[in-house]
């Protein structure tokens, strides 16, 4: 049947090369009428014949595709410019989707939430609403909506194979590409060629059978957006590091149906309110520390000064030394990182639970004329270290920093 | 070409663009480009020039990307298409059938796929026809859409997901609940249904009661300071990106709009039932002594947004805001709390521990630089008490040999190294069978052994204090001198001048540390200095290993303690050590390169940008001399 559909897509391309040319040859051969130009005629006439068929069958072909792309729930403005790959594709990703959400559903019937959640949930909704409602003059924003905003990214659904079987409408605000020009793409097109690994890794225990896993990953993904936020030339991509968060969805009824969620989000590093339980230093390329604020005192027991030249390998629970290698492998290879909890010894003893979210940055103060950072500039990694326990074990003593001796010195 | 192709191919060429040309690298402009550059330039040479090259002969550029995207590509097709690409090269004209050829390879992969997809295909067995296929797309998703009640043609924004299902779908990934909570009084005023499945709390136990009830006692004050929107006490606490300095922040006091400064994010602890709330139970359950029993905290990451608006539009909501005479503005924290997962970072975890294990870190030389609390129970001794003392002071005469091999094997290797059972000594004399399993942590950037992990199990107690007699060793005499030694005389690394002529045990490890870093140094031949690395005869204080490691890993002691060393004794160590810092950073600009390769595989094999370094370091050769510094100690 490939082969069937070839033919005729070969047959195609040669009549449409050919079809000015042929023209010319039918009059030519009807005016003459010579022996041999009545065989090139009978040829012609063949020739025509299947070409009308052909033309048939295209608009056929066209009209189907016209009825497919006006089910898909597009903007007319958008459905105007799909090309029929695209629709196809669409098409595959709405038809999965839908799949996907009968699933969901269903298997919300089963714990007795869905009912609750469309019905019983209506009077409580209500307090939102209101507040919506209130707002809306404001700002319009209403809750789905909201849900996004405040988590300041966008949800991807992927299929095991890494097909982006949804994306929310808001991807453009961080690729700079739309919706419907992403979606039923395959997420590897998109990635870093150095991330494919990685996210195949994340993809692949899908196929394992067991309860909701967690996914946390940093990804680097292709974004058509200049720096100043504008949608750029498309030539022009630029990497943007995304830190994606969700969880799989496993269907054991139709298995091409599981899926990743995932919320990908960049790190917002530099916009957030720093608590008074939040420190921040600078760490060279191989986790020294070269500045840290003073908050660092209060929350660790450490000194800034005693911390400068320091690894921060030092300062962590050993248990947990894997987890800041990843992180700082996530740092030198896609320069942001977030690090998951790990513990942090205390100077005094003991330990605190932690999470660090980094970046590289140029270490030097970039001046306001060369806004491009100099290849030559020392890169410094910058951490925000949130402290998420209080101190566990203050009695204990566990690293030699911790002991007397070293106090001494 | 009839008018409606040509109009797909022009939708065809608009639409495959983005993904195309997005491959295309370009010159940065963010603010990280010298660090991703090389490995885009050279990840991508391979695959993604080749589009580029397409390009000037075509405008069909779609079926790359089929190439690209379909992973069940047949490899007699790829093959075709390389040899294709050769011939392109040539000639450019020549390949407008192979690339209809592709174009239609993806169609009919497409098509496939949709067939796939479509329950009125499946079932027939032979392959159909793609305009059968097409027409069957259209009738299912008629079908579809008729059960899909929520979609309808005449919403004015049509989309793939009703809002509702977004919602759900966020939450779903997020594993968090969305909240509002009024920043004067915590007063939950909005909580969304999934909070009940992670708090286990239903939704109308939490609704306006105080958030604080349900936050760690600890962390009040942390939530408090972030609901605090009008006063930020400490000044500076926002990060500029760019320089990672902290900046002041400027809130604009009862902005209605999402700004930068009403951005929040941050952790607290909050409580859950361990139990799950049933929906029947919940009204007699709700102030029980056994509901105490069950709460636990769960860590929780809510990020969110400050938002406020006059409280003259707040209209009947406004009830419990009334005693807010004084501002007229009604402030709120939205946010989104996701419960923090508190396996994810062990998942490929190097270090897995059980009841009879614990876990111990060396410095390179061997000496405790870390002891897991278990240890205390197993072996006696407060990890204190082991901290800055070598391993070897306690490891029984007739392992040190094995131990000292294994301890030079996980050096040089970056596995894992399984040592033998060995006996330890505990604090009451008696020894127990060990097992470890030891790997040097090596920093990602610059290759250095940071330090050595060693889980521990336990094999068995044994309690005769009596040695094997079955194989001893020469050097076990030896090594008994020295621990007797070692028990009479505390070790305080860099202090005991006499160690030149005084052997002890501990001083094992750091000739084994010594060797490495002659090793090292030269690159060519390890350990050719001294012949039998392990002999205990040999006149080398650790100092001499303490000043070699303090130097060399760090360039930054190195800046400090070396003139103070070098003016006393004068040798010409001293002229390889202002070397250090450019040799630091040649060694992050090498690495950078070898960093940022194709993939973390490769990320350890730099053995090339080690031996320029490692070269630089050759002009240095009298190391192995003993070297008086009092003031040198280990960095760790």
């Amino acid at each position: 049947m490939q082969e069937e559909r070839g033919d005729t897509h070969w047959s195609q391309a040669i009549s449409s090369v050919l079809q000015g040319n042929l023209c010319w040859h039918h009059r030519h051969a009807a005016s003459r009428g010579t022996p041999q130009d009545a065989m090139t005629a009978d040829k012609e006439k063949r020739r025509a014949i299947s070409r009308e068929a052909a033309r048939r069958r295209r608009r056929v072909e066209s009209d189907v595709f016209g009825d497919l792309s006006r089910l898909l729930p597009l903007q007319p403005s958008v459905r105007a410019h799909l090309d029929k790959p695209s629709v196809i594709r669409l098409t595959l990703s709405y038809i999965r989707l839908q799949t996907l959400l009968k699933e969901t559903a269903g298997s919300h019937e089963e714990l007795g939430h869905g009912a609750r959640y469309r019905h019983g949930g209506e009077a409580q909704d209500g307090c939102l609403f209101e507040l919506g409602k209130e707002t809306e003059g404001l700002d319009p924003l209403d809750e789905n909506s909201m849900y996004l905003k405040i988590l300041e990214g966008f949800l991807m659904v992927l299929s095991t194979l890494g097909d982006m079987i949804f994306l929310s409408d808001n991807v453009s605000k961080y690729m700079g590409l739309s919706q419907t020009e992403l979606m039923g793409h395959n997420i590897f097109e998109y990635t870093h060629p150095c991330d494919h690994e990685e996210i195949r890794h994340n993809l692949r225990l899908t196929a394992e059978l067991g309860c909701s896993q967690k996914r946390d990953f940093v990804v680097r993904i292709k974004s058509a957006l200049t720096h100043r936020g504008r949608v750029g030339n498309l030539k022009s991509t630029t990497w943007k590091v995304l830190h994606c968060q969700g969880r799989v969805k496993l269907c054991a009824a139709s298995s091409s149906v599981s899926c990743v969620l995932l919320t990908c989000r960049p790190l917002p590093l530099s916009h957030t309110l720093l608590s008074t339980h939040t420190f921040t230093s600078q760490h060279s390329m191989d986790m020294r520390f070269t500045y840290c604020d003073q908050r660092v005192t209060s929350l660790l027991g450490y000194r800034p000064e005693e911390l400068l030249g320091r690894s921060i390998y030092d300062l962590c629970h050993t248990l947990d030394t894997s987890c800041l290698n990843k992180n700082h492998l996530n740092l030198c290879l896609k320069s942001q990182s977030v690090s998951g909890r790990y513990r942090m010894l205390v100077r005094s003893g003991g330990y605190v639970w932690v999470e660090s979210h980094s970046a590289v940055i140029p270490g030097v103060q970039p001046s306001r004329s060369r806004p491009r950072p100099n290849p030559s500039q020392p890169l410094c990694i910058l951490c925000v270290t949130y402290i998420l326990s209080g101190v566990e074990e203050p009695s204990l003593q566990l690293s030699l920093d911790q002991t007397f001796q070293r106090y001494l010195r | 070409m009839s008018a409606q192709n040509a109009a797909a191919g022009g939708g065809d060429r608009a639409g495959s663009e983005p993904a195309d040309d997005v491959l295309v690298e370009e010159e940065q402009s963010n603010s990280l480009p010298s660090l991703m550059t090389p490995s885009i330039t050279s990840g991508m040479s391979s695959s993604m020039d080749m589009p580029r090259k397409r390009k000037g002969s075509t405008d069909n550029q779609d079926s790359k990307l089929a190439m690209i995207s379909d992973a069940d590509m047949e490899d007699d097709q790829n093959r075709s298409d390389g040899e294709d690409q050769h011939v392109k090269i040539k000639c450019f004209r020549e390949p407008h059938s192979q690339i209809e050829k592709r174009r239609r390879d993806k169609m009919n992969n497409l098509i496939d796929k949709l067939s796939a997809m479509i329950p009125t295909c499946n079932p027939m067995s032979r392959k159909l026809d793609k305009l059968t296929v097409l027409r069957m797309a259209v009738q299912h998703l008629k079908s579809l859409k008729g059960s899909a009640s929520s979609f309808s043609e005449a919403s004015s924004k049509p989309s793939f997901l009703p809002e509702e299902e977004l919602k759900h779908l966020v939450l779903k990934a997020a594993d968090g609940f969305l909240f509002v909570v009024g920043c004067d009084r915590g007063k939950i005023v909005f909580v969304s249904e999934s909070v009940t499945k992670i708090l286990n709390y239903s939704r109308a136990e939490l609704i306006g009661q105080s958030l604080f009830d349900y936050i760690h006692p600890k962390d009040m004050g942390k939530v408090k300071e972030q609901l605090s929107a009008s006063e930020l006490h400490p000044r500076e606490r926002l990060i500029d990106a760019k320089t990672g300095l902290q900046v002041q922040a400027d809130l604009p006091i009862g902005a209605s709009r999402l700004c930068s400064g009403a951005r929040r994010s941050f952790f607290c602890r909050m409580k859950y039932n361990k139990i799950p709330v049933k929906i029947e139970e919940k009204e007699t359950q709700a102030n029980t002594s056994k509901k105490k029993e069950s709460q636990k905290y769960c860590t929780v990451h809510c990020t969110g947004y400050m938002r406020s608006w006059p409280t003259s539009q707040m209209g009947a909501e406004g009830e419990g805001e009334g005693d807010k005479q004084d501002s007229s503005y009604f402030s709120c924290l939205v946010a989104v709390g996701r419960v923090h997962s508190h396996s994810a970072p062990q998942v490929n975890g190097e270090v897995r521990v059980k009841p009879t294990e614990f876990v111990t870190r060396y410095a390179m030389d061997g000496k405790f630089t870390f002891v897991d609390q278990r240890a205390t129970t197993i072996l006696g001794y407060l990890p204190q008490e082991l901290l800055g003392t070598s391993c070897y002071e306690y490891f029984h005469q007739d392992d040190l040999l094995h131990l000292a091999d294994r301890h030079r094997k996980v050096l040089r290797s970056r596995e894992k190294i399984e040592t033998n059972c060995y006996k330890f000594k505990t604090k009451y004399g008696s020894f127990v069978t060990l097992q470890s399993q030891w790997f040097s942590f090596v920093n990602p950037w610059n290759k250095e052994v940071e330090y050595i992990v060693s889980t521990n199990t336990v094999i068995s107690y044994d309690n005769s204090r009596t040695a094997r007699s079955g194989h001893k060793s020469e050097q076990s005499g030896n090594s008994k001198a020295s621990e007797d030694c070692k028990k009479s005389l505390p070790v305080i690394p860099g202090i005991s001048s006499t160690s030149g002529t005084m052997i002890y045990a501990g001083s094992i490890g750091t000739q084994i540390a010594n060797e490495l870093l002659d090793f090292n140094k030269l690159n060519s031949s390890p350990s050719s200095g001294n012949v039998s690395p392990f002999s205990l005869t040999q006149e080398k204080s650790p100092q001499t290993l303490n000043q070699i490691t303090n130097s060399v890993p760090n360039g930054e002691t190195s800046d400090m303690e070396i003139p103070g060393k070098s003016s006393s004794d004068g040798e010409p160590q001293g002229a390889s050590f202002p070397g250090g810092d450019s040799l630091m950073g040649e060694n992050s600009q090498l690495d950078l390169d070898s960093v940022v390769g194709p993939s973390l595989n490769s990320f350890s094999t730099d053995e090339a940008a080690m031996a320029v370094i490692m070269s630089l370091l050759e002009t240095d050769t009298n190391l192995g001399e003993a070297v008086d510094f009092e003031e040198m100690h280990w960095s760790l």
